[in-house]
């Protein structure tokens, strides 16, 4: 296997910094269940996937989240945190 | 927070986007409304993964998960697994194509070590081998 290039969408980005993806992409404040917006915002939908992809061709870190805000989506959320071990 | 110290596999990406084909990943427990749905009863959570192809009507799609809210992604399957995004970004030359086949599977286990080792390297292989990708789009639910 040669590898195959690869950029996650996360909407909990401190549990995925944990795995320290190559590329990742954090749409600020969605909600779980929403990576790509909320239904039938098709027009959010595809500026989050080209937002994506064009991360392909970023120099990411691993582990390094890129955090973008779209003020279209609405009300924001949370994300969850990792619980510290104390 | 702790950090993974494992070798993270950074693959480099040097094509244009337009001459690109893509598969989808999701963990978000997508599937075809004829394939066997996820075991959401199994509390340890369920290995398996479904294999979803490009031209798949999207209404034929539907989530078995029982680890997140997936209400929008029941009205709108494109929230976790964008196939009409992508299939729109196909047709206007964007990216180059969609990958044979894409695949789904229930991100939440109780086997992690099975999930690493076992699934997430079938699902690799599966993209790898049999799916023409030249890059992956990950999602969760």
């Amino acid at each position: 296997m040669k590898g195959i290039p690869t950029v996650v969408i996360t909407v909990s980005p401190e549990v995925s910094a944990q795995m320290r993806p190559p590329r990742a992409l954090y749409p600020k404040g969605f909600k779980i269940g929403n990576s790509l917006g909320r239904p039938g915002m098709r027009d959010l939908q595809e500026k989050v996937l080209r937002d994506a992809l064009g991360l392909l061709r970023k120099n990411t870190r691993p582990g390094e989240i890129i955090t973008i805000e779209y003020p279209e989506y609405g009300e924001q959320y949370e994300p969850p945190r990792v619980k510290k071990v104390a | 927070m702790t950090i993974s110290r494992k070798c993270v596999p950074f693959t480099p990406f040097e094509r244009e986007l337009s001459k690109t084909t893509i598969a989808l990943v999701t963990a978000g427990g997508v599937h075809l409304k004829d394939q066997e749905p996820f075991n959401t009863a199994d509390e340890l959570g369920d290995l398996g993964y479904r294999e979803i192809p490009p031209d798949v009507d999207s209404s034929d799609l539907m989530v078995s998960h029982h680890h997140y809210d997936h209400r929008d992604a029941d009205e709108d399957i494109n929230v976790v697994f964008p196939i009409d995004v992508l299939r729109d970004l196909h047709q206007r030359g964007v990216i180059g194509g969609l990958a044979k086949k894409h695949i789904g599977y229930m991100g939440y286990t109780m086997q992690l070590k099975a999930m690493y080792e076992g699934t997430a390297r079938e699902i690799a292989n599966e993209i790898d081998k049999g799916s023409r990708a030249d890059a992956v789009v990950l999602t969760g639910g």
